[in-house]
């Protein structure tokens, strides 16, 4: 398994997805009521924006435009060159190539394995199951710095380095207890009835898994999936250790790192680095912006009480 | 083109071959444990969670004995490792003076980083399902932070955090640092203000996905009691203290226990915004430097281990705790 | 029914899942290398007659320098070696941690470049080839070990034994900026500067908001203390007399440059105002810097060698050494091959650790288009400043040695928290108890 740090922030994600809305009712009158809770939404919405803005900013710079001061939001020239430039400095387009490759397989592995063992730690009773379940929670509370290079002999002896089976094979094997936990808790709270129910109609666990239980948590593995999605297609340090040459078998978080001040005197290259980190961060951007609509809609229709 | 084909082909038979053994494995699983006399939930439950076992025998067991074992032993990484005993250990609690200050630096970033991430978080998504218009925007822009690479994210606000005049941050708050000083504060750059840079980075990577996990808690509180309290006459704090408060608990627990995870392993920001030297630095970051600069892998299997025993005790803590304060709706239903 | 579906696929899927299974630890087992250089271990081994041998070289080249070291050294070797091919893995963040894992895993690159600090330790810990014999019997000037620096080759030894070959020796030199001194009509540095007249000057042209120079534990202290005779590691590694009396008149010396207000900037304004910035923005005179620096912002630079200590005008060289794997299969072949890099590599980085090739002429030529106008007029010091370089005498814990030089002597003592004469002993205990 190459180690993916999950984190706090990749699970928020599903959050939102989760969340149910319902709508502003009311009129004018309401809408003027809130004034004061638009006026503190903004503030908090500019500070989560102005980081990105600035980085857009800086992926228009010229390398010279970079530190002048008074700083400048708005570049002259407005270099939209940098992106064809930084693109061209690397192979990228087979960078994302392999990016997809490996994001498309990963993702697929980790919503498979994850929802299957969470199903199992949700709905059935085998001996040791919570202490399985504790086990499986404290693997995230030990650093990836000390288990990388035993993970990495393992890789090793499965002769699988500079291939890309390091960062997608293992996520058959339930790689992500963060998933694995959302998954579970969100199992729990589907109705036993409903499952009952399908049992008494003759179906087995399985046909109630695919038949039953996965419709009705379909909003929560489509949050899984976003958060499946950005967590893969921004994984840098599985990448880094296993992907050796030549630059074209790389993924794109790693061409990223060329763009940085290495060893060598050579200085960062902010403006390419901004302008690619921009372009992978859209893709994110969208699929977030989609999917929410869709995992509401999928509450509203599956009725599952989250 | 046809090269790429070829790596992914490979890589594509080994993960269908893996799939299908692991199918195999889970079915074997279970018929074999029916037939051996164990229940049929059981017998299915521990097929399911096949996966999982064998992932973790495979990749997690192992590198968790070996670094078990490494703690206990002198080992550079290029050659084989040698039993020491308890001295890493020793070293750790009384040998080295840089570890400490790493520990309180990172205790106090996680001591300050959770709940004020907790309370923005709170007050953000309590805005957030006032009804407000345009609720898909505003929940993609507070989300925001939280899709970039760590590594980016260090990046960018070390170049917002610059600690010159024409630093973008500096230079946005010259009128407030200049009634203190002449000269702009020296964030990643000052041994005194670096943590508060870390603090401000980290609220905002969190702001935005613990925003939406607290939102997503808001949404599953029936309405029906907010109007019952409207109708005995409760105002808004008290509707905030008495319900949304615990009826919110159980995510807060989640938060808490993650954002406690997250905080204390804290690592790629200090690696890519280079700390002033003879600063201390982040626990994790100052054990990778042990183990990958100064081949000190023994040791920093050690201090993995304290860490990782640190967050067990926060942890179990909280979950202690977490009899007096959470609410579990199942619980009162009993 | 269902049931007896599920029957009738069991064994297939069985069978199969163990047929995937086997194939996937065949190929697994290294058997098979996937085109393009596998990772399946070092020198993807010996090849039957007529194949080239691949060796893989891991270093730290950012985008532009891995360019450059593919068109200018590696294209040009892989097209005429008839036995050998190099391919390059550049890894230009994390570089450390990547290069240990990968020795630790088995699979690491059969050259590698490593920082002077690094040679020893990595030597021995067992994970460098010792060449020297196989060196000796590689017909080509840059595996000819007496053309080099002697000091500069030695960084790149360990007890005796040779672990690879110096790619650069840069020199620190000493860059002013012409129009400050017009300006305050005093004369530029040149090579008969000692360290009086030195720091005389940069007190007078420091005014408002301008400084003589600047330092802030670079340039390095070790410069100074060899100037003055002393050594922080002697050559035998056997003591680190930073409480000498050489030692101690170049550190009073370099506390009274090091953030002191009469000639340099203070700490915060260094802060505030960038280092290498500030020399670049035109508001200081004077800066020490490695012989390829650039400066962009500045249209004309001076430079000179750094000026004289008591006793002599050493300075530091930075160097850095393409090391051979001790796992590679063919140490022979290994070592033509390096010898061909490092050669290729000398005939493109300033400076080329070979005196035959630091001359002004092989300088220009490695000076990249962009630069030839700043860089022009510096050739001259660059070539003086080769003849009095010297590398960091080194010892296999070296980065834990350098740690403990700053935080236990050079921190509290620029900071004024002790006084030289005070950390010195003390430190000097704590820095020798991590000397072999």
């Amino acid at each position: 398994m190459t180690f993916r740090e999950a984190t706090a922030e990749q699970v928020g994600g599903a959050a939102v997805l989760v969340g149910s809305t319902r709508q502003g009712r009311g009129g004018l009158r309401k809408q003027l009521r809130l004034l004061p809770v638009y006026i503190l939404l903004a503030l908090g919405g500019t500070f989560a924006l102005v980081p990105f803005i600035w980085m857009l900013s800086t992926s228009l710079k010229s390398q010279a435009q970079l530190f002048v001061f008074p700083p400048e939001w708005i570049p002259d020239p407005v270099l939209w060159s940098n992106y064809a430039e930084a693109w061209n400095a690397l192979p990228f387009s087979a960078m994302l190539m392999n990016t997809i490759f490996v994001t498309a397989l990963a993702m697929f592995g980790e919503l498979a394995s994850a929802s299957l063992v969470a199903y199992g730690f949700a709905r059935f009773h085998f001996p040791f199951r919570n202490a399985l379940f504790v086990l499986m929670l404290s693997t995230m509370m030990l650093p990836w710095v000390v288990t990388l290079i035993p993970s990495f002999i393992i890789w090793r002896v499965l002769g699988q380095i500079n291939t890309y089976d390091p960062l997608t094979v293992g996520s058959l094997f339930a790689w992500g207890p963060f998933y694995i936990f959302l998954l579970r808790q969100f199992f729990q709270t589907v109705s036993r009835e409903i499952e009952e129910a399908a049992i008494v109609d003759g179906a087995n666990s399985m046909q109630v898994f695919w038949h039953v239980m996965l419709p009705l948590v379909k909003p929560v593995l489509l949050a899984v999936a976003v958060l499946s999605f950005q967590g893969n297609w921004n994984n840098f340090r599985g990448a880094l250790i296993y992907l050796q040459q030549p630059l074209e078998r790389f993924t794109m978080p790693l061409g990223l790192q060329f763009f940085q001040a290495s060893l060598s005197n050579e200085a960062p290259r902010w403006h390419y680095m901004m302008a690619m980190s921009g372009l992978m961060a859209l893709p994110i951007i969208v699929l977030f912006f989609l999917a929410q609509r869709q995992f509401i809609e999928g509450i509203q229709l599956g009725g599952v009480k989250g | 083109m046809p090269q790429q084909l070829q790596w992914y082909a490979s890589t594509l038979s080994h993960y269908v071959g893996a799939a299908v053994a692991i199918v195999a494995l889970m079915w074997l699983t279970n018929r074999g444990l029916r037939r051996l006399g164990l229940r049929g939930d059981a017998a299915m439950g521990l097929a399911l969670v096949v996966p999982w076992l064998l992932g973790f025998l495979i990749w997690n067991a192992g590198p968790i004995v070996a670094s078990l074992y490494f703690s206990f032993t002198d080992y550079n990484v290029l050659q084989a490792p040698k039993v020491v005993g308890l001295a890493n250990y020793e070293k750790l609690i009384s040998g080295d003076p840089n570890f400490w200050p790493s520990v309180r630096l990172t205790m106090a970033y996680s001591a300050l980083t959770v709940p004020i991430g907790l309370v923005g978080s709170v007050a953000a998504a309590i805005m957030l399902n006032q009804g407000v218009k345009g609720i898909g925007l505003w929940r993609t822009l507070y989300y925001l932070p939280a899709i970039l690479p760590a590594f980016v994210t260090a990046l960018l606000w070390r170049l917002m955090f610059l600690p010159t005049r024409g630093g973008l941050v500096n230079s946005a708050t010259e009128p407030i640092w200049s009634l203190f000083s002449d000269k702009p504060p020296g964030w990643f750059l000052d041994r005194d203000m670096l943590l508060w840079g870390f603090v401000i980075m980290s609220f905002w990577g969190v702001f935005g996905a613990n925003t939406v996990i607290v939102l997503a808690g808001l949404k599953n509180i029936p309405r029906d009691l907010y109007e019952a309290a409207s109708v005995d006459g409760a105002g808004v704090l008290a509707r905030v203290r008495h319900i949304t408060l615990p009826q919110l608990s159980p995510t807060l627990f989640y938060l808490i226990v993650m954002g406690i995870i997250a905080a204390v392993q804290v690592f790629d920001q200090p690696l890519f915004i280079q700390l002033p030297p003879g600063s201390p630095t982040f626990l994790n970051v100052y054990l990778y430097q042990q183990g990958f600069t100064l081949f000190q892998m023994g040791y920093a299997s050690a201090i993995a281990w304290f860490m990782f025993v640190i967050i067990l005790v926060l942890t179990l803590a909280v979950f202690r705790s977490s009899t007096a304060w959470v609410y579990y709706e199942s619980e009162a239903k009993r | 029914m269902v049931a007896m579906e599920r029957r009738r696929w069991a064994l297939p899927t069985i069978t199969l899942s163990i047929v995937l299974i086997a194939a996937a630890c065949g190929s697994g087992g290294g058997t098979a290398a996937p085109p393009g250089g596998s990772g399946a271990s070092a020198g993807t081994g010996a090849s039957p007659a007529g194949e080239k041998v691949t060796f893989r070289l891991t270093t730290w080249a950012g985008e532009d320098e891995a360019k450059e070291l593919q068109e200018l050294v590696l294209d040009k070797i892989n097209a005429e070696a008839t036995d050998f091919e190099i391919v390059h893995e550049p890894a230009p963040a994390d570089y450390y941690t990547k290069l240990q894992t990968t020795i630790a895993g088995g699979t690491g690159a059969d050259f590698m470049w490593l920082s002077q600090e690094y040679v020893a330790g990595y030597a021995s810990r067992g994970a460098l080839l010792d060449l020297t014999a196989h060196l000796a019997a590689v017909d080509n000037p840059a595996a000819k070990l007496d053309g080099y620096f002697p000091d500069v080759i030695k960084p790149a030894k360990y007890q005796d034994k040779v672990y690879g070959l110096p790619w650069i020796a840069q020199p620190v030199i000493l860059y002013y900026n012409p129009k400050l001194f017009d300006a305050a009509g005093i004369d530029p540095p040149d090579d008969t500067w000692d360290w009086a007249k030195f720091r005389e000057t940069a007190v007078e042209l420091t005014k408002d908001d301008q400084y003589g120079f600047t330092a802030n534990g670079w340039p390095p202290i070790q410069q100074f203390i060899w100037q003055a005779g002393g050594e922080v590691i002697t050559d035998d590694l056997s003591s680190s007399p930073i409480d000498s009396p050489e030692a101690m008149e170049a550190v009073e010396f370099y506390k009274s440059l090091v953030w002191n207000e009469e000639c340099c900037p203070t700490e915060e304004t260094i802060t505030e105002q960038g280092f290498g910035e500030m020399f670049k923005a035109g508001k200081v005179a004077m800066f020490m810097g490695g012989a390829a620096d650039t400066f962009d912002g500045l249209d004309v630079v001076g430079a000179t060698v750094v000026p004289k200590g008591p006793e002599n005008r050493a300075n530091l060289s930075y160097v850095a050494v393409t090391a051979v794997n001790s796992a590679t299969k063919n140490p022979e072949l290994a070592a033509k091959a390096l010898a061909a890099l490092t050669d290729g590599i000398h005939h493109w980085k300033i400076v080329a650790p070979r005196p035959e090739l630091a001359t002004a002429e092989v300088i220009l030529a490695s000076i990249p288009e962009k630069w030839k106008a700043q860089k022009e007029g510096q050739v001259d010091a660059i070539v003086a400043a080769t003849e009095e370089m010297r590398a960091f005498n080194v010892i296999p814990r070296h980065q834990e040695w350098d740690g403990l030089f700053w935080s236990e002597f050079q921190d509290p003592v620029f900071h004024d928290k002790s006084a030289p004469a005070e950390a010195a002993p003390t430190a000097r205990e704590k820095l020798e108890a991590l000397l072999p």
